[in-house]
């Protein structure tokens, strides 16, 4: 055990976890990293590529060593920063990245291979032969790399997502960030404080000295007890800003119940976006380490970090209270390490400092003008070879805190592609001048990081801030506090010929940076790239600066002339599942639910999604096997009974208005002005390039009145044109829209027997072919006085009407007509049938009107009236267009038991196929019962001209070449008899 | 009286209704709804003597109630009279207005705090991207909430309406399941 006394734990409650197995306990207040070092385990994991033991680095986000896996089944959750996990009872972590037990790793061996594994040696190794790539190399070496596995099961936590607006938003609660919170609060603004740890305080909490005479904890909790009583502030604890996006967003993940055992039946996370006035960014720094050889082993840790545990969680990283622990570092901050180990009893084998004038600050030994040049300790340090003047020795430690200065945490600030500029006195780069509008950075992060000066710093930077949205702030009254800051000596690496590490999590070492340099990867892009340095989940947070720092001093150029890093989101690792907000499954997207959709439902129909809506498919009967059968039972059905389908989808749109006809005439290509009232019309509307884009019908209702009908993937498409239309190009018409496509439950009533079973329904109308011809509409009731919409149209060729209802009576509309038309041998049909009729009757859908053909090709030429203007049709005209010379037709095979296949070319019989030979393709195909063949729509080079002709649909995946007849359309009912019956 | 049965937009012959959290969620599927638009240069109207509100307002009225969706453009409704021809009677009222019948065009939610203003403020800022100072009592917008077109009334403080697509009434209603889940989770 290394728990000493003190510390911000709450030692009267203890809590139970787990480690590899083996049961540990902490307290409320530690994170998995610190109760690991309490008791006494420093060895977490292995690195990698070179699978090095590891142990804990950092108290904090920048972590790159201590990853486990957490939980298990299905919440495990692969690559944790210990340094982050907040203790709970019940805690499962496992280690990872070795093979057997995490002691004796059978892919240490990868260590002793590591001369011959350099960075970039895979691509230089592994080229040949080149099909072993896949098959052979890239899954050995993902075997044998390190990091996670994810569990492969479905994700079973929920998460929520919410949106928060506010004046000004405080990222962080450090020092910086408690001042600016308190000065944008105490002022009135609505203010969002977010920090990441779960407690706040933020380095405050790792130090040990006092503010006004209290210690910072004391002074924290007071600052929270004011917060508690300002309603306008808000804070969010365990809550990481991950990225700023535009127009003052900020994403943020609140981890809201990852610190309990189990969600329950709660939130695991929430995605915050954060719409914010201004921002404060008050982020804090990042330690960074000294590479020297062997550096890597257990024990060896962050000088501040190791300050976080004694001070914060009262854990030392020694294996017994005896061991000494001793320091490395170029500034004065490492001194103070030293000296707060000393104050809470933990002995200091001394400071190694690489200044020559460095002095003890207290009572330890301090060797100056030295560096540390080799450890020992196979599985954690036993001991530090320090060299100064040429000579060395070896000293006796557990533990080592290495400090090479602190980096500001200018991640957000570059989000928005903005550079942090070199700061030559601080040696750190620090927020440059194009951070992302209404940011502003406070504290460390811009290299302020005395107490002293963040305080002031935030509660200046919040004022400020405040200022430039108008609102007056009074000046904070801050705690007396340290304000000492002494920039670093500028000492990089220490030079050698043994490995010495500088990113830790990719197992890039100094040595891997000369290669990269000695291969010319010199720009700071092609050195991550080559050396995967920064990558993974730390983003190279210990990493980044000190290797710009190291080819720097290769080139012989200076830190800001090498490059900086570019920072973007996220800034730190967030849960895919969070991002995508929670919904899974069928609450993937919206789903828009027909009227009918129960009823279909009911009698066992099969679904298909038709962008949003789910429609039904087929409806399957007993005995039948296949959905062929179906709906070749359902084809026949209408073509000799009648059917009944939901065509709610279509898009309907309400025109009126005094110009309505003439606004219409404008939209479609054919004349919309003439039509009669009581009328329907189809009508075809073109893009302004002068293809065509959608059809539908349209019917007028009254002299001021229209219904347009839209495919249903177009409804959206269409109302947003006619609106533009409206409101842009011609809003000198009287016209008004309004979308209607849900407010209607629309069934087509289509099949010999439709008329019959319509007059069942509808309240006195005569439905006769005098007076209520194809082609008509009207305004009617049904069943006992329900208003409703009847039109008699026909997408599959037969007499057929569709008929509107207010929506909440679709499913009862639905029910009764099946009811009434059991003698009449009514049935339901699906897209599927839909399909097959409208191909029997040659009419064009979406496979033909797909945004790339003409009304000419479409055989519509014709409604594209000359007498009147239209949006497309002079673009429709144009040489280009009006030189096409393919046609739809109609395509049988040869052989009525070959297959077509949609997607198929034509070619002409006997002839080469090639791209040059092409004639056209097939664009719809299906078996139709009523000709007991298969047959297509497609287009063909001159067409018209052609029918009668054999040609070539040819499949090229499928090795296919079907002699096809082209064959006028329709295929049924050429002379119109069925439809106007 | 027509001899169909209705069913709600959630797909049943009652409305849907759960008291979750701090919440009470309600379907209402007794309201009638109706688009009144101006005809070009045309001056708004006085309908059931209902004095049309501008951007963002909402005008309970006595017969019926109104509230803005468009320059020139309102949604009027009529509580209980979602089995009349309220777009008829509405058309009577304003002959010179383009009318257009929405009472199915419509889902919608009425979502109810007992525990005043605080709840229905913690849903509004899980369901929509919007600052909850634009949706005071009386007020009333159109936004989009988890991938949706919506409309939110704000009859009062402890009192929120959510217009939503009736064929995605389902998915709106998962939604607001969702957040006021998501609500019980920061307790």
């Amino acid at each position: 055990m290394s728990r000493i006394t003190g510390g911000v734990i709450d030692r009267g409650t203890t809590l139970s976890f787990h480690f590899d197995g083996k049961r540990y306990q902490g307290h409320p207040g530690d994170t998995l990293a610190s109760a690991l070092l309490a008791n006494g385990v420093r060895l977490i994991g292995r690195s990698f590529k070179y699978h090095r033991p590891r142990g804990v680095f950092s108290s904090g986000a920048e972590e790159p060593n201590a990853l486990v896996r957490l939980g298990s089944g299905a919440r495990a959750e692969p690559n944790s920063r210990a340094t982050v996990v907040e203790l709970f009872d019940g805690l499962v972590a496992t280690s990872q990245t070795h093979v057997g037990s995490l002691r004796r790793d059978a892919l240490a061996l990868n260590d002793l291979l590591a001369p011959f594994l350099p960075a970039g040696f895979y691509y230089k190794t592994f080229m040949w032969p080149k099909a072993f790539w896949e098959s052979v190399y890239e899954p050995a070496i993902r075997r044998a790399a390190g990091l996670g596995r994810l569990s492969g099961e479905p994700d079973p936590d929920r998460y929520g997502r919410g949106f928060l607006h506010c004046e000004v938003l405080v990222i962080g609660g450090g020092a910086a960030g408690l001042a600016a919170a308190l000065t944008a609060a105490r002022a009135g603004a609505r203010v969002v404080l977010a920090d990441d740890d779960f407690r706040l305080g933020g380095r405050l909490l790792s130090e040990s000295h006092d503010l006004d005479g209290v210690p910072a904890v004391e002074w924290v909790a007071r600052a929270e007890a004011e917060f508690a009583s300002l309603p306008n502030l808000r804070v969010l604890r365990r809550t990481t800003v991950f990225g700023a996006y535009d127009h003052g967003v900020y994403g943020a993940v609140e981890r809201v119940s990852d610190h309990q055992p189990e969600p329950g039946d709660g939130m695991r996370q929430t995605l915050w976006r954060i719409t914010a006035k201004r921002t404060v960014l008050a982020a804090g720094a990042t330690e960074r380490h000294i590479p020297f050889a062997d550096n890597d082993r257990p024990g060896i840790m962050l000088a501040g970090a190791m300050r976080s545990f004694v001070n914060r969680w009262a854990a030392t990283p020694q294996r017994t209270p005896a061991d000494p622990v001793a320091i490395f570092t170029n500034n004065d901050d490492g001194h103070r390490t030293a000296q707060d180990l000393l104050a809470r009893g933990v002995p200091v084998a001394g400071v190694v400092d690489t200044r020559d004038d460095a002095v003890a600050q207290g009572e330890y030994r301090v060797i100056a003008g030295a560096t540390v040049t080799g450890t020992r300790g196979r599985l954690g340090l036993r001991a530090i070879k320090v060299t100064q003047a040429g000579r060395s020795e070896w000293v006796d430690c557990a533990a080592l805190g290495v400090s090479g200065g602190w980096n500001p945490n200018v991640h957000l600030t570059c989000h928005h592609r903005g550079r942090p500029v070199w700061d030559a006195a601080l040696l750190a780069f620090v927020p440059g001048s194009d951070n992302p509008p209404g940011l502003l950075a406070a504290g460390a992060c811009a290299g302020r990081g005395s107490t002293r000066a963040a305080l002031a710093d935030g509660a200046r930077m919040a004022a400020a801030a405040l200022a430039e949205i108008g609102i007056a702030a009074d000046p904070c009254e801050l705690p007396e506090a340290e304000d000492s800051a002494s920039p670093p000596q500028p000492f990089w690496y220490v030079p050698g010929t043994r490995r010495a590490w500088v990113d830790f999590q990719n197992d890039v070492t100094v040595k891997d940076i000369a290669l990269a340099h000695q291969e010319n990867m010199r720009p700071v892009e092609h050195l991550k790239r080559w050396t995967t340095l920064g990558m993974a989940t730390d983003q190279g947070k210990t990493s980044n600066v000190t290797a710009l720092a190291i080819m720097a001093d290769l080139t012989g150029r200076t830190i800001p002339d090498t490059g900086t890093t570019v920072f973007r989101p996220p800034y730190a690792p967030v849960s895919l599942g969070v991002l995508g907000g929670g919904d899974q499954g069928e609450n993937f997207r919206p789903r828009r639910l027909t009227p009918t959709h129960h009823w279909a439902k009911a009698q066992g129909a099969v679904f298909v999604e038709a962008g949003a809506w789910m429609r039904a498919q087929y409806f399957p009967q007993s005995g039948e096997a296949h959905w062929q059968q179906s709906v070749e039972r359902e084809a026949r059905a209408v073509r000799s009974a009648v059917g009944l389908c939901d065509v709610t989808t279509l898009g309907k749109i309400d025109v009126q208005g005094t110009d309505a006809g003439a606004f219409l005439d404008r939209l479609y290509c054919n004349a919309m002005a003439s039509l009669k009232v009581g009328r329907v019309r189809y009508g075809l509307m073109l893009r302004e390039d002068g293809f065509a884009y959608d059809d539908g019908t349209c019917a007028r209702l009254a002299v001021d009145h229209y219904v347009v009908t839209t495919t249903t993937a177009n409804a959206g498409l269409v109302y947003r044109n006619l609106e533009f239309a409206r409101q842009c190009l011609w809003p000198e018409f009287d016209v008004q829209l309004v979308s209607v496509t849900d407010a209607w439950a629309q069934i087509a009533v289509a099949g010999p027997n439709s008329r019959a079973l319509l007059e069942r329904v509808v309240d006195g109308l005569d439905l006769s072919n005098a007076a209520f011809p194809f082609m008509a509409c009207a305004g009617v009731t049904v069943c006992g006085g329900l208003r409703a919409r009847l039109f008699r149209i026909s997408f599959s060729g037969e007499l057929a009407y569709e008929i509107a209802v207010p929506a909440r009576y679709g499913h009862a509309l639905m029910a009764r007509l099946m009811d009434c038309g059991q003698d009449l041998g009514v049935t339901p049909y699906g897209t599927e049938t839909l399909g097959v009729l409208r191909i029997e009757k040659g009419h064009p859908a979406g496979a033909e009107i797909n945004g790339q053909t003409s009304a000419a090709m479409l055989g519509l030429g014709r409604m594209v009236s000359p007498a009147k203007d239209a949006i497309g049709a002079v673009m429709s005209r144009r040489e280009g267009l009006a030189a096409e010379t393919r046609r739809l037709i109609g395509l049988v095979p040869v052989d009525p038991a070959a297959r077509l296949v949609a997607g198929a070319h034509l070619f002409p019989n006997g002839a080469r196929q090639s791209l040059e030979s092409g004639e056209g393709w097939i664009t719809s195909a299906c078996f139709s019962p009523q000709l007991g063949s298969r047959i297509g729509l497609g287009f063909l080079e001159r067409g018209e001209d052609r029918l009668g002709d054999i040609i070539v649909a040819a499949n090229p995946l499928e090795g296919e070449s079907v002699p096809v007849r082209a064959v006028s359309l329709p295929f049924v009912d050429p002379t119109g008899e069925r439809l106007r019956a | 009286m027509p001899d169909l049965a209705p069913l709600s937009a959630l797909g049943a012959e009652t409305p849907g209704s759960i008291h979750t959290g701090r919440l009470v969620l309600r379907e209402i599927s007794d309201i009638a709804l109706a688009t009144l638009a101006l005809r070009n240069g045309g001056t708004a109207p006085m309908p059931f003597g209902l004095v049309l509100p501008g951007p963002l307002g909402w005008n309970p009225g006595n017969l019926a109630g109104a509230f803005w969706i468009a320059p020139g453009q309102w949604m009027i409704s009529a509580d209980g009279r979602a089995h009349t021809d309220f777009a008829c009677d509405l058309k009577s009222a304003a002959p010179d207005c383009a009318v257009t019948e929405q009472t199915d065009g419509w889902a919608v939610f009425e979502i109810v705090s007992p525990e005043g203003a605080a709840p229905i403020g913690n849903l509004l800022e899980r369901i929509v991207n919007l600052d909850p100072r634009i949706l005071n009592a009386g007020a009333a917008t159109r936004t989009h909430m988890a991938h949706m077109s919506v409309f939110l009334v704000r009859p009062a403080d402890d009192r929120l309406t959510i217009l939503g697509m009736r064929s995605a009434a389902a998915s709106l209603w998962h939604a607001l399941l969702e957040a006021v889940r998501g609500i019980s989770a920061h307790g």
